[in-house]
């Protein structure tokens, strides 16, 4: 009986394994362009997701839909003019902010769902974990706005940057501190602090910055490490206050910001230029929250993009508009930026690969040279460089004025631009007390 | 020396804030040995309430702290009464279960409604005072968190009286200490556990009230607080209140003073290794009664 | 029996249709099961509540990592080695507080989890918070893949199934083996009676000792199996709190302190959490955390329903029914 059993047993589910059948995908026309969407959407890095999230939710709009004024790619007209007419469906996946489930999903976004491009994870760690399996089921893969430089060091032949990296970025604000004395900055800043989180990406940040402060002549008086969670930085600010740097580089997440700067105040303490990267600094939930203490005029940090002379663009308005919908009403920051931009270029070389194959994808993708005049982000353009990295991609550094919004402040043409001088040193807790809105 | 001394009255005034957020657990866990998993949300809930009153009514959360804290004391009992009450019946591990399940369900309810946006309370008395100070002999007491430590105090000694002084307290203690001995004398255990578990909530509900004060108000806020705060009340001992407040003022004095002159990153761990070899030398805590 | 031929053929319709994500939820079902088993040692069978059990699949994987990385050694004699190391410092850690009882021990194995967590990200050996990577090896054939714990691209999901069917099917066997040994009745005296046990002469700090650091053995490859499947390891994700409690919570589902408790544990809540994100966490309900919302309602269903496990439920009389007949003496068990 039993052996029978077995039998009957084997025999089902050969039967079933016979009816799912090799899953071939379907050759020929497609009339939906499926694009995976991995993200953080709880967990410690929810804030960031859900920007992402809109950011996607603006492209699919963009493209599925006929903007006959809008001048980015696929905003006039439906769909994708080169397959016919195919729309964009985003399938969105939530990994909770954590690596397993990222990879779990990715995995279920190619075999189950069949995506043609996956977009995702959102950040740097997590991406990290994605890309060996991606790179193995060879389909396009794409996370602009992490910034880790290792992502494309690393050899994987489908993973594309659309976005500067860190290494990129924090130079900048190095070059700028560097080239300040001749424009009219002060010129006795000879000394430096770190204050970093203490996860991959700021611990990236710390090591580029403390090795630009080092040839840079500066000399480092304290390097902090915190841990991400702190309920209280006190001791943290009175060893940075005793340590007296001119400059204190921060790379901290908003929370532990906002901890901070509460525990600057009641010591007094401020140093002469805060500089950060990204972080809270790109935050729009942070920025918002600080405009009634004008907590964060005078801080200055790197930005992809030069967002007070993008936002004159007629498209970049547009595009916002759009944003808003399904933002809640929140302004496009630069981190969406940064997405909605390389998900339209996505969309531009699946447009013109003409098909949904793999090959031909990266084959378009390769062959980018897309203009500036068509993006809603000031960089040079988009072209790659042998790792897929967009070479184009520069970064700016602005600074918030008391008008709580960022000013570019370098590049120096597009400073001039721009037309803001900078705020040196940074204002004092009373000065902003004085001319916060209350 | 003055660096020392601030940071010594910096983790004093921590710790005073750390006392009012774990002073809820140590009825719940510490009295009545229920596992709460969930604490940190009912905390983050009680921000959340404090912040929506100033926002859309411009009520200061000292004015509605009370009615918060009746709501939440409802909330308490409900969650006792409709699932702890049946874990009860079956491993104390379930406890466990359960009330990771209760911390997913309040988390995400959070974020399905608030998204997980930081948000930031304005206006209210506590924040306008925030950049005042006292010195005392140099060293520097921020009036906000000074009120808030008051206020901290002051439930505790309310706390302290119940649970110590009155009958009331008494049967609670008796409830968790032997539970079929307290029925023999009268006591009915599900209602003390009931009660428990509204005043723990409350309590701890008002703890995220007055800490909106001074934090950013977000679904994974409680996070960071609920795990120190367990680590308090097994520090303090189980069934001690003023245990529970003095490791409090412990936690947050090596927390501050790891911080000043070691690597901050390891200013929790330092904490919770002065748990482990305080737990060598009094495997009951400071003044734990089982 | 059918079981265990489930098991066997579980992947093969996926691995058919293409739709390897299957065979990966299998894969973390088995790992988890297998977490579980661990658990139960200490947890069910010693009755002490262990809160940090992450850190030693973190010992593991980084074990592992390390071994492999810098002396090249071959994925299951990193995994031995892996074992070892977990054993030793688990035994060093594990010894004095056992002088701690119930939740202060409890309390104390967070503390060394919390202690892990700034080791992990700060420690230079270990390249901190940017993680180690394992390289991607080019990969070779099944057998091949068997021996190294490397499978090229695709093959990656049905190799690790069988993988962690492996490791899940000795861990079973030596729990199976220890439950019924002497340590079993030592680790149950000392949980249902302590000062009864010492009484009668078990060193209790002993056997607890002993079972935590079983489980250590079995989290360590857990780990190691983690490190190659991932290849990459980090702190924050090895330590991750959902490896403290999903075991934890498998096995307290399936029936705390019995053998196969948590692998019901592991079959019912990974696809249901699976199922959830894949449903409710996508679309247009993406990002409001609508899927844990549920995951929790479900779990504090289970919990309220049946707060002893569901293996507490007459399985065997509903087998019976359905069959139609008086149920037989299982045979496994």
């Amino acid at each position: 009986m039993r052996i029978l059993r077995v039998i009957v047993a084997v025999a089902v589910l050969s039967f079933v394994a016979v009816q799912l059948g090799p899953g071939a995908r379907a050759a020929g026309p497609v009339s939906e362009v499926l694009i995976g969407e991995l993200l953080p959407l709880t967990g410690n890095f929810a804030s960031l997701g859900q920007q992402y999230l809109w950011a996607g939710q603006t492209v699919e709009d963009i493209v599925n839909n006929d903007y006959p004024d809008l001048n980015v790619p696929l905003g006039p007209g439906k769909g994708f003019p080169g397959l016919g007419g195919a729309k964009m469906t985003l399938v969105v996946r939530d990994d909770q902010s954590r690596g397993d489930q990222a990879r779990t999903l990715a995995e279920q976004l190619i075999t189950v769902n069949k995506v043609h491009w996956l977009n995702g994870e959102g950040t740097s760690g997590n991406t990290s974990i994605i890309q060996p399996l991606v790179d193995s089921y060879g389909i396009p893969m794409t996370c602009h706005a992490c910034a880790s430089p290792t992502l494309t060091e690393k050899g994987f032949k489908w993973f594309y940057r659309t976005g500067p990296n860190d290494s990129t970025m924090v130079a900048s604000v190095f070059q700028f501190l560097k080239e300040w004395p001749a424009h009219g900055g002060p010129s006795g800043l000879k000394t430096i602090a770190l204050f970093t989180c203490d996860n991959l990406f700021c611990q990236d940040n710390r090591k580029i910055a403390a090795d630009l402060a080092e040839k840079g002549g500066y000399k480092i008086v304290a390097d902090l490490t915190t841990k991400t969670g702190a309920t209280t930085l006190a001791s943290e600010v009175q060893r940075l206050q005793a340590a007296n740097p001119d400059v204190l580089f921060a790379v901290q997440y908003p929370a532990e910001t906002t901890v901070f700067q509460a525990d600057m105040k009641r010591a007094g303490y401020m140093p002469k230029v805060i500089a950060t990267s990204n972080g809270a600094y790109s935050d729009q939930t942070w920025l918002t929250a600080q405009k009634p203490t004008a907590g964060a005029a005078g801080w200055l940090g790197r930005d992809p993009t030069a967002i007070d002379l993008a936002s004159k663009k007629p498209a970049w308005k547009k595009v916002n508009e759009i944003y808003k919908k399904y933002s809640r009403g929140q302004d496009m920051g630069e981190l969406a930026m940064r997405e909605i931009t390389g998900l339209l270029w996505m969309a531009d070389t699946i447009n013109r690969a003409k098909s949904v194959e793999p090959a031909a994808l990266a084959k378009a993708a390769n062959e980018t040279d897309m203009k500036p005049d068509m993006m809603i982000i000031d960089y040079k353009g988009i072209k790659f460089d042998k790792n897929r990295q967009n070479e184009l991609a520069t970064g700016v550094v602005t600074q918030i004025g008391w008008d709580d919004e960022k000013h570019t402040i370098w590049p120096w043409d597009l400073a001039a631009q721009a037309g803001f001088k900078p705020i040196f040193p940074s204002p004092s807790w009373q000065e902003r007390e004085s001319r916060s809105k209350k | 020396m003055t660096l020392f001394l601030q940071a010594v009255a910096d983790g004093l005034q921590m710790g005073l804030l750390y006392a009012l957020v774990a002073v809820g657990l140590a009825i719940i866990w510490g009295l009545m040995e229920m596992i709460n998993f969930a604490h940190g949300e009912f905390m983050m809930l009680g921000m959340f309430g404090a912040w929506g009153l100033s926002a859309w009514l411009g009520w200061d959360p000292l004015v509605t702290m009370v009615p918060l804290a009746v709501v939440m004391y409802g909330a308490g009992v409900l969650v006792y009464r409709g699932l702890m009450q049946k874990v009860q019946r079956g491993e104390v591990f379930t406890q466990i279960f359960a009330t990771v399940g209760l911390f997913f369900f309040i988390q995400n309810g959070v974020v399905a409604l608030f998204t997980s946006d930081y948000r930031f309370i304005e206006g209210s008395l506590l924040t306008r005072l925030s950049g005042a100070n006292l010195s005392l002999g140099g060293i520097r007491v921020g009036v906000p968190l000074l009120v808030g430590g008051l206020i901290a105090l002051g439930l505790f000694l309310l706390l302290y009286l119940l649970i110590d002084r009155t009958d009331f307290g008494l049967a609670l203690q008796a409830t968790a200490e032997d539970r079929d001995a307290a029925m023999l004398v009268g006591i009915r255990p599900q209602r003390m556990y009931a009660v428990a578990w509204g005043l723990g909530t409350a309590l701890v509900a008002v703890a995220g009230v007055i800490l909106a004060n001074f934090f950013s108000v977000y679904p994974q806020a409680g996070l960071s607080f609920t795990v120190l705060a367990y680590a308090i009340v097994a520090l303090g001992g189980f069934g001690s209140i003023l245990g529970t407040l003095l490791a409090a003022l412990l936690v947050g004095v090596v927390q501050s003073v790891t911080a000043a002159y070691l690597p901050p990153a390891f200013k929790d761990a330092f904490v919770f290794g002065s748990y482990i070899l305080i737990g060598l030398f009094r495997p009951q805590g400071l003044f734990g009664r089982f | 029996m059918a079981a265990a031929l489930v098991a066997l053929l579980y992947p093969i319709p996926f691995e058919r249709s293409g739709q390897i994500y299957y065979e990966t939820v299998g894969f973390l079902v088995l790992l988890n099961a297998m977490l579980g088993i661990g658990w139960n040692v200490i947890g069910g069978w010693a009755g002490q509540f262990d809160f940090g059990p992450s850190i030693f699949f973190a010992i593991g994987a980084y074990t592992a990592a390390l071994l492999s990385i810098h002396f090249g050694w071959n994925a299951w004699l990193a995994l031995l080695g892996a074992v070892v190391v977990s054993m030793v410092i688990c035994a060093a850690l594990t010894y004095p507080v056992t002088r701690l009882r119930g939740h202060y021990f409890a309390i104390a194995t967070v503390a060394m989890w919390m202690i892990a967590q700034p080791i992990g990200a700060t420690w230079s050996l270990i390249n901190g918070s940017q993680g180690l990577f394992i390289p991607v090896a080019a990969g070779g054939s099944f057998v091949h893949g068997i021996l190294t714990m490397e499978f090229p691209g695709r093959g990656k999901g049905l190799g690790f199934y069988y993988l962690s069917l492996l490791l899940f099917v000795v861990t079973l066997l030596v729990a199976r083996v220890v439950e019924r040994s002497k340590w079993g009745f030592y680790f149950r005296a000392v949980r249902d009676d302590q000062d009864g046990a010492e009484a009668i002469g078990i060193d209790s700090r002993l056997y607890k000792v002993i079972a935590r650091c079983l489980m250590a053995a079995i989290f360590a490859a857990g780990g190691t199996l983690y490190g190659f499947w991932a290849l990459a390891v980090f702190p924050d994700q090895v330590l991750e709190v959902n490896w403290n409690i999903l075991p934890m919570m498998a096995a307290v589902v399936g029936g705390l302190g019995r053998l196969w408790g948590p692998v019901l544990g592991a079959i019912v809540l990974i696809p249901i959490s699976q199922l959830m994100t894949a449903t409710l966490g996508s679309g247009p309900l993406a990002g409001r955390g609508i899927d844990l919302i549920i995951y929790g309602a479900v779990i504090m269903l289970i919990a309220g329903w049946r707060p002893n496990g569901l293996l507490s439920l007459p399985w065997a009389q509903w087998a019976a029914r359905f069959r139609g007949r008086v149920p037989a003496p299982s045979g496994r068990g």
